[in-house]
């Protein structure tokens, strides 16, 4: 939220109700200013501070993270400012996400890890830090001491039929609502082309893959000099059977 | 539809396997979680089998976000949480325990007992600038993917031409597997 503004100044009580004040005054417009000012991910997007931009397009900007959790913590940010993802348009968190699958899968070809994780915590209480919504993407590799806990908890019966109703009502209204708006711009858009493209530019580079795993299997202990040969199905097939 | 025999979430999807729906269209399927980390944690699906991201072809991978995103709006507009986050395990090192690509959803409140949070590592300015240059180069052969705002819903024919995945291969691939440890 705008009162929040500026962490990095210790501001009096009173000092904080005029600031809240004045920005309760501001138009939409102004507000968005203000906000652009305050941020420093803002700042990041402008180029008024430096950071390690490993992609850019017309409206996303991924960096490295200056604290990062592993190296190759991406920061994967849209250029405008929202605070959530609840405020973001569909197209653009669509996009936003195909540049992370993309990432995550440069960083498992560049950096020789075996995994990662997305993460976007939404709020204070889901950890969020930053007023300027992003996506992390962290690279995995065994034994790298970050340990996420995501407890186990047992459901009542009771309670998950109360939030399934209560979220499938809520998701069923929303789909219809949205169905105009669906038409005009469908989710599946020309997926043939896609995977189409996607295959001519994948599959010289994949079976030439195969190749060098044959050859790493004889010659073990110099396999790390061919990070570069990863293979997806590796990584996907290890996990074994859902 | 690719579907695997031997995947618990395609038989949840084939409705062999019963579950908590909150949301399904062609491509997506969310769940509940019955052991979720709190009440309306749930899984977003996609429908076809693919055990990591970097295999869900772009236009699925598109829709399964979107349907996460309305998924936390709908979770902040009904659960009286104070917040969502949407995690993603790819790979057995990230986390992951079932071979079918999902996204999480979970509501947060506060002192929830979930921790998403990690211990930054220092790095130098030269391994830093390494890895930038490292990625900045796979980022250029890997390619981003393009969603074209075009009409063009999927036909029944075009699915069909989906081919299954074998599980032959996989059976393969773990001989090959079992055959490299020493």
């Amino acid at each position: 939220m705008p009162e929040q503004q500026v962490p990095q100044q210790q501001m009096s009580g009173e000092q904080i109700k005029a600031l809240q004040e004045k920005i309760k005054q501001m138009s939409p417009e102004e507000l968005k200013e203000f906000q652009k000012k305050q941020c420093i991910f803002c700042q990041i997007v402008s180029g008024k501070v430096q950071s390690k931009k490993v992609y850019e397009d017309d409206d996303v900007i991924a960096v490295l993270d200056v604290n990062p959790a592993n190296p190759g913590h991406i920061l994967i940010m849209p250029k405008e400012h929202y605070s959530i993802m609840p405020q973001i348009p569909y197209e653009d968190i669509e996009h936003i996400f195909m540049v992370t699958k993309a990432l995550s899968n440069a960083s498992l070809r560049a950096l020789g890890v075996q995994g990662s994780n997305i993460i976007v915590a939404n709020g204070v209480a889901a950890g969020q830090r930053a007023q300027h919504f992003m996506v992390h993407l962290i690279p995995r590799k065994e034994n790298d001491n970050i340990q996420f806990q995501v407890p186990q908890k047992t459901i009542p019966e009771q309670e998950l039929q109360k939030v399934r109703k209560a979220l499938s009502e809520s998701l069923g209204a929303k789909a219809e609502e949205s169905e105009e708006k669906m038409t005009a711009v469908p989710l599946i858009r020309k997926q043939k082309v896609v995977e189409a493209e996607f295959k001519e530019k994948k599959e010289p580079r994949k079976r030439a893959k195969k190749k060098e795993v044959k050859k790493e299997t004889k010659t073990k202990g110099k396999q790390k000099k061919a990070n570069e040969g990863i293979n997806l199905d590796d990584i996907a097939k290890v996990l074994g059977p859902g | 539809m690719k579907t695997r025999e031997s995947c618990l979430i395609c038989q949840i999807v084939a409705n062999r396997v019963p579950s908590y729906k909150i949301y399904e269209d062609d491509l997506t399927l969310a769940i509940l979680d019955i052991n979720g980390a709190n009440p309306g944690h749930c899984f977003v699906i996609p429908k076809n089998h693919y055990p990591i991201i970097e295999q869900v072809p772009d236009a699925e991978l598109a829709n399964l976000f979107s349907v996460a995103n309305k998924i936390s709006s709908a979770i902040f507009e009904n659960l009286k949480v104070q917040g969502t986050n949407i995690f993603v395990a790819n790979g057995i090192p990230a986390g992951q325990t079932v071979a079918h690509f999902m996204i999480n959803v979970i509501p947060r409140k506060e002192n929830d007992g979930i921790n998403l949070q990690w211990k930054a590592k220092q790095l130098s300015q030269e391994e830093m600038s390494t890895v930038e240059l490292k990625l900045k180069e796979q980022i250029q052969n890997v390619g981003v993917g393009k969603i074209e705002k075009t009409e063009k819903p999927e036909t029944a024919a075009e699915k069909a031409k989906i081919p299954p995945i074998s599980d032959d291969d996989e059976d393969d691939y773990f001989m090959r597997q079992t055959k490299r440890i020493p």
